[in-house]
Formats: structure tokens, C-alpha cells, sequence
């Protein structure tokens, strides 16, 4: 099995098997791609959307990114940043709405209760302001140092623990009332 | 005194360095043992979020395969090499006498030409302005043939001329199918 480093070669060589090459990539990260902006983004079409589009500037890009790093967190990073200018571009500052299965009342109780929990948690990350859901997404799930998340988002590391200090607040008194 | 919200994140972040002394104090301060673990609860929470499935795949942009054009015939194929090699071999050919003789070849008598053939031009408009529609004078026509002789030929410029238009070929055949393939 071809490793990541394998398929970026193979996509830089730009011959008839790169977009292949590249194609495997997306399979292998796709869906951790679309859930950081999931969970960004709280809407399934556009979480869609916009992880499409993390692959094809990526594959645009892919001469520009430094083979010694690893590919997974690089993408996780690109989306992640991508949802935040999307979301900057449409001024949307508005609570997304509640985005909910169609069969989830069809569930077993103790999924049911998973699954509504979940929601919630989506919920109240989707009711924060867009930057302190980016830096709660680069903290918690991309699991990255606060200074790592001022490079990347290009802020003071005093914004980054203000951002992030505050939207704990704010989640923890969401769910702490929720429940 | 209790710790700072500051204090308890960073403690959770790992990104203090004062883990000793936080630790001390939520030793003796249930108050801020309380706080730090509604924090944990929240990490907890988070952590707990599970991920979400695709409804489709993102990859298949990158998968479906591009129609190409189907290929050159294999006779257009053989005959652009075919056209390679001759003009190859002629340009070959045409090199040790491009060398030698290029400097002996009269340009003037190309000129001479070109002027007796211009001569020639400005006569017939000339006769064609004055030709008179009278029956009678219908016989008198007579267009004199045109005395302009070719300069002479030499192997060496036939060669030379070859060897051009078959590169002018090639080139040619070059820019139209470059997209074909």
C-alpha cells in the first residue's frame, strides 16, 4: 500500500495516474476533512462543499506542500481555514440552524440520546463566533499548541488563549444548561 | 486566592509551566477543583463528539478518468516519421553544400528575375488598357509569350529548398495536432 508521501510524488509527477494518485488521498482523508467542517460549519451541504474544495486547492497546490510534513493535519488545517474565510466572505455571524436527521426519532433510546447529545454539542460550537470556532477546532480536535494556532491563523498568541478561553465559557454554560 | 480561568485552561493545555503550584493549590481549594473539573467535563464532551459520515465521495472528481481523444491513425503517425527522416537525410545532405557553396550563389540573378517578371506584368496591363473591343481588332491580339527565363537551378538549392519546407512541415504538422494527444 502506497504511503501518503507515495501518492504526493506520484501526483506531482502530473502523469496520467497523478489525479488517481491524488483521488486516493481524498479517500483516505475525506471524512476527517468534511467533519472539521461539520463542525465548523453545522451544515452538512456546506460542510460538503467546502471540503471539496480543501481537495481541489490543495491538488492546485500540491507542488507548493513540503513533502516532510504530514499530509492529514496539513489538509485538516487548509479546511479549517477555509470554513473560517467562507464563513468571514458570507458575514454570516447569524446561529446556524439546527440541522437535524430526518430518521433520528427511529432510533434505539441509548443512540437516540448519543445522537441528541451530539447535536447539542454541534449546536453550541455552531452558535459561537466564527474565529473562536476555529481555534476550538485547531485546540481540541486538530490538537495543536496555542502558538501553533496563532501561525497558523496569523494572530497574537493573546487572541488565541482569549478565543479559546472564552468559548469554553460559553460551551461549558451551553451544555451545562442543557443538560 | 483562587486560580485564574487563564491558569486552569493553560493547566489543561499543558502549556503552563507552573503545573507544581496549580497542583498545590486544587489540593487544598475545592472550589477551584470544582471549576477545573467542569472544564475536564467540557474536554470530555468535546473529545466524545463522534464523527460523521459522508453522503458521498469527495474523491470521485479525482477518480473519473478524462475521455482523451482517440489516437493519430497509425498511416498519419507513419507519415509524420516518414516526413522526420527524409527531412533529417535532406538537411544531412544539404549541409556540406549549404556550407560551401551559399556564399557562390548570385542573388542578382534571382533580382533579374523578379524584374523581367514585374516587366512583364506592367506590358500585359499596359496591352490590356489599350486593347480596342472592334472585331477587326480581335485577330491583331497577340499576346508576345514571356522571354523571362528561371535562373538556373543547382542541386545544392533544391536540396536547400527541401530541407526548408520539410521543417516547415513538420513544424506545421506539430502546431495543428499538438492537441490531439
Amino acid at each position: 500500500m502506497p504511503t501518503d508521501r507515495d501518492l504526493i510524488l506520484q501526483t506531482r509527477r502530473g502523469d496520467a495516474d497523478s489525479r488517481a494518485a491524488f483521488g486516493e488521498l481524498v479517500t483516505r482523508y475525506q471524512t476527517s476533512v468534511f467533519n472539521v467542517c461539520y463542525r465548523i460549519l453545522h451544515e452538512r451541504g456546506e460542510a460538503e462543499d467546502l471540503a471539496q474544495e480543501t481537495f481541489i486547492r490543495a491538488y492546485d497546490r500540491i507542488h507548493t506542500f513540503d513533502i516532510e510534513r504530514e499530509f492529514g493535519p496539513w489538509i485538516r488545517r487548509v479546511a479549517a481555514n477555509l470554513c473560517l474565510n467562507a464563513i468571514e466572505a458570507s458575514k454570516d455571524t447569524a446561529e446556524l440552524d439546527d440541522e437535524r436527521d430526518a430518521d433520528s426519532a427511529q432510533l434505539p433510546e441509548a443512540v437516540y440520546e448519543v445522537h441528541e447529545r451530539s447535536e447539542t454539542i454541534r449546536s453550541a460550537l455552531a452558535s459561537l463566533p466564527a474565529h473562536y470556532r476555529v481555534v476550538v477546532e485547531l485546540r481540541h480536535f486538530q490538537e495543536l499548541s496555542y502558538e501553533e494556532i496563532a501561525a497558523e491563523l496569523k494572530i497574537p498568541l493573546s487572541d488565541v488563549k482569549s478565543h479559546l478561553f472564552r468559548a469554553r465559557k460559553i460551551l461549558a454554560e451551553k451544555l451545562h444548561a442543557s443538560h | 486566592m483562587h486560580l485564574t480561568d487563564e491558569q486552569l485552561n493553560e493547566y489543561l493545555d499543558n502549556e503552563t509551566n507552573e503545573r507544581v503550584q496549580i497542583e498545590t493549590h486544587l489540593s487544598s481549594c475545592g472550589e477551584c477543583a470544582a471549576r477545573l473539573s467542569m472544564l475536564q467535563a467540557l474536554f470530555t464532551e468535546l473529545d466524545s463528539l463522534p464523527e460523521v459520515a459522508l453522503t458521498k465521495s469527495l474523491a470521485a472528481p479525482f477518480l473519473t478518468t478524462r475521455s482523451l481523444p482517440a489516437p493519430l491513425p497509425k498511416f498519419l503517425t507513419l507519415t509524420v516519421i516518414l516526413q522526420a527522416a527524409f527531412a533529417l537525410t535532406a538537411i544531412i545532405i544539404a549541409v556540406p553544400f549549404v556550407a560551401n557553396l551559399l556564399p557562390a550563389i548570385e542573388i542578382s540573378s534571382l533580382m533579374e528575375g523578379i524584374t523581367q517578371l514585374q516587366a512583364q506584368w506592367i506590358n500585359l496591363l499596359d496591352k490590356l488598357s489599350t486593347f480596342n473591343l472592334q472585331p477587326s481588332n480581335l485577330p491583331t491580339f497577340n499576346l508576345q509569350p514571356a522571354t523571362f527565363q528561371l535562373p538556373p537551378l543547382e542541386i545544392s538549392s533544391l536540396l536547400m529548398a527541401l530541407a526548408g519546407v520539410s521543417v516547415l512541415w513538420i513544424l506545421g504538422n506539430g502546431v495543428f495536432l499538438r492537441n490531439q494527444r
